[in-house]
């Protein structure tokens, strides 16, 4: 493991991301962006499952909200990754790090499962409202792990 | 509709909860000066790392990003293992400082020319 995030660390584009300064101002910004669209539009089809709105049908909504929310997530996914390569050996000794990687695989998980499961227009109320709620804690308390990366000392 | 606002509100007063004691930026704490020798050293973005040894104690000093380094004048190998460097900056945590200036030799180099 550590003989991997030595060789990450390496890596040309890692010392791209360690040097650059607009590079990585860049990269932070498309973080910034992918965030933003994972978490706006996730909260506001997160409501609906909990009985918000309930004229506006899930699955007409999903079909709007949903995409947005991949794009976001894929996005700051990616930039994330070029993130963690300025630091890899930090980052991976990090415990909120780690905990951040954790509620992520949970918040995933918990999407996949309604998802790949009933999905939006075939679940009951009460599964969605259960996805809803799960969804409406792990994403805001993955934003939360993340900024508190940088004001924590490990 | 009430009722789902009442679920966001503690998200929203958690998100806007200002950290206090942020190793981040600066925390307004008292300006000291330290003088010891590096014992490692990450530089590079978000901004470097050194690890000093002040009279067998293990401090931690945050420096600048490379531009800013580089902006100071420092050149590949000044920040580097074994080096003896005097520094002032801001006390933050027990043993943490945010280095403003620095003095390898004599020679002054300025990070933050807008703070000294």
């Amino acid at each position: 493991m550590d003989a991997l995030l030595a060789w990450l660390g390496e890596t040309a584009l890692a010392e791209w991301m360690r040097l650059s300064r607009w590079g990585y101002a860049a990269i932070n910004t498309l973080h910034v962006l992918g965030i933003s669209l994972l978490i706006g539009t996730i909260v506001a089809l997160d409501l609906r499952l909990l009985g918000c709105r309930r004229q506006l049908p899930p699955g007409e909504l999903g079909r709007l909200l949903q995409p947005l929310a991949v794009a976001g997530l894929l996005l700051a996914m990616a930039t994330g990754s070029l993130l963690f390569l300025a630091d890899p050996g930090g980052y991976a000794e990090s415990w909120l790090f780690r905990l951040k990687l954790v509620l992520i695989a949970l918040a995933v998980a918990n999407a996949l499962w309604l998802g790949l499961g009933p999905g939006l227009a075939g679940a009951t109320p009460r599964r969605l409202r259960l996805a809803g709620m799960l969804s409406l804690l792990l994403w805001p308390a993955v934003l939360l792990a993340g900024r508190f990366l940088a004001f924590v000392d490990d | 509709m009430r009722q789902s606002l009442t679920w966001l509100l503690p998200f929203v007063m958690l998100l806007s909860l200002s950290p206090a004691q942020a190793h981040h930026g600066w925390t307004g704490g008292e300006t000291i000066e330290i003088e010891g020798t590096i014992t490692a050293v990450r530089l590079g973005n978000p901004h470097g790392e050194l690890t000093l040894d002040v009279d067998g104690e293990s401090w931690t000093v945050e420096v600048g990003q490379p531009w800013r380094n580089e902006r100071a004048g420092l050149e590949e190998g000044d920040l580097a293992e074994g080096v003896e460097l005097r520094l002032s900056g801001e006390h933050s945590g027990e043993r943490l400082m945010k280095a403003e200036q620095l003095w390898i030799d004599d020679e002054h180099y300025v990070l933050y020319p807008g703070r000294i």
